[in-house]
């Protein structure tokens, strides 16, 4: 993650030592590690899992109808970067769900979506030749390489926009991209429901990261009517994680949902 | 009619121009191999994760990068889903340095179940016991450089 390089941040609240001795011999064995002590340096970027990464969950746990999952969303016309990058996000996140469903269709209207996102982004040279191989894997139904394809553009687009000072829209896509996914997480374990299935909710850090991120936003971009809703939302979300001690009820999963969903519209809203 | 000093001052300048031309290229080939080498600690973390992928694992795109004094430890909070399996591959470029990587969960306890190191890179397997937060900590002990150059890397099935 070529963003990433020195970004950390010194963990000057942290005094003491690292303690990573082994334990006394006779307990466990095991090394303990408390981070209140740790001497070093904290690397302050997150790297956000792809949908595919709990989808792949999911598909363990069970087997989830995908292709009830996917969303044929008409991408609304926008001039506004912070909407056209949210887009970006989500439309990426619905692409690894048309791969998890084995839909060709439905990859190749995402890829084109892809393309045309990218060219009212002004990001086309970078993002054509990820699209075109989406779209020449789909011909052949190459899912692991349509997977990668999804992800590389993604962390393109992103790195496009870094270079050119526009981190804030960077964290835009990653927001989009975790709404959808999150959206489709809550719609799959709702139909199931099963505490191994919820738990995969449990992403308090990644929330956190993103109210953060947005609390560093220009005023321009934390301004914004979508993500000002964002920012409320995530505080809804995180108030279900962080009360989900016992594990998530179906309650806090509808929650999680609904917040999820209500925020996507509004990201694919006309105006 | 210029005068007569005008012409030293413009050689002066054009001079003083070179020069920052000179040290423009120099920063800009210094930083070009920095880059490369960063790239390359990259290109290590990519090279042990390919019997990884040979067994099923997906690599993420994105990871994590930078420079760190040898022997300064790193912490990276990441998010980890129960049912997954992970690797994690931690790279550099340079020789001579010692690598070292353990995975801790939310209640700081050591949830790596497999280590193997190379000359460039080490590997951690993880299979959590929770989905939450999980911290990865690592270090890069060079015999002979200040500051090493690193890459972490990850995937999962």
């Amino acid at each position: 993650m070529t963003h990433l390089v020195f970004s950390s941040v010194f963990a000057g609240l942290l005094i003491g030592t690292l303690n990573l001795a082994a334990a006394p011999q006779g307990t466990k064995g095991v090394e303990e590690f408390d981070p209140l002590a740790f001497p070093g340096k904290v690397v302050g970027d997150v790297v956000v899992p792809v949908p595919s990464e709990v989808f792949s969950v999911l598909d363990k746990l069970g087997e989830p109808n995908w292709r009830a999952e996917l969303r044929k969303a008409d991408l609304p016309p926008s001039s506004d970067r912070t909407k056209l990058s949210l887009l970006f996000g989500y439309t990426v996140a619905e692409g690894f769900v048309a791969v998890q469903a084995e839909d060709k269709e439905a990859v190749k209207d995402l890829g084109r979506d892809i393309i045309d996102l990218a060219k009212s982004l002004g990001l086309s040279k970078s993002v054509l030749p990820h699209a075109q191989s989406i779209l020449d894997a789909a011909d052949k139904s190459n899912w692991s390489a349509i997977r990668k394809e999804f992800d590389q553009t993604q962390k393109t687009v992103r790195d496009t926009m870094e270079q050119m000072k526009d981190i804030d829209l960077s964290h835009c896509v990653s927001l989009g991209g975790w709404l959808r996914g999150t959206s489709s997480v809550t719609s799959v374990v709702k139909k199931s429901f099963s505490a191994d299935r919820a738990e995969l909710l449990n992403q308090p850090m990644l929330v956190e990261h993103f109210v953060s991120s947005i609390e560093k936003m220009p005023a321009g971009t934390r301004d914004h009517d979508v993500v000002k809703s964002i920012r409320k939302g995530l505080t809804i979300v995180l108030q279900q994680m962080e009360g989900a001690v016992d594990g998530f009820s179906k309650d806090a999963v509808q929650e999680i949902s609904k917040t999820c969903d209500g925020l996507l519209t509004e990201i694919l809203a006309k105006k | 009619m210029k005068a007569p000093f005008e012409g030293r001052k413009m050689m002066n300048v054009s001079r003083s121009s070179l020069v920052k031309v000179a040290c423009a290229a120099l920063a800009l080939s210094v930083a070009s191999l920095v880059y490369a080498t960063v790239d390359e600690a990259h290109d290590f973390t990519m090279e042990a994760a390919m019997p990884f992928v040979e067994q099923g694992f997906i690599v993420r795109e994105d990871y994590w990068n930078g420079e760190v004094k040898s022997g300064q430890k790193l912490m990276i909070t990441h998010q980890l889903f129960k049912g997954n399996e992970y690797a994690f591959w931690l790279g550099t470029s340079q020789e001579g340095v010692t690598l070292d990587m353990k995975v801790f969960d939310e209640k700081n306890q050591p949830v790596q179940i497999k280590a193997t190191s190379d000359k460039f890179f080490m590997s951690v397997r993880v299979n959590p016991p929770k989905t939450g937060t999980y911290r990865i900590v690592f270090d890069l002990k060079s015999k002979k450089d200040a500051g090493v150059l690193w890459a972490l890397s990850y995937g999962y099935r």
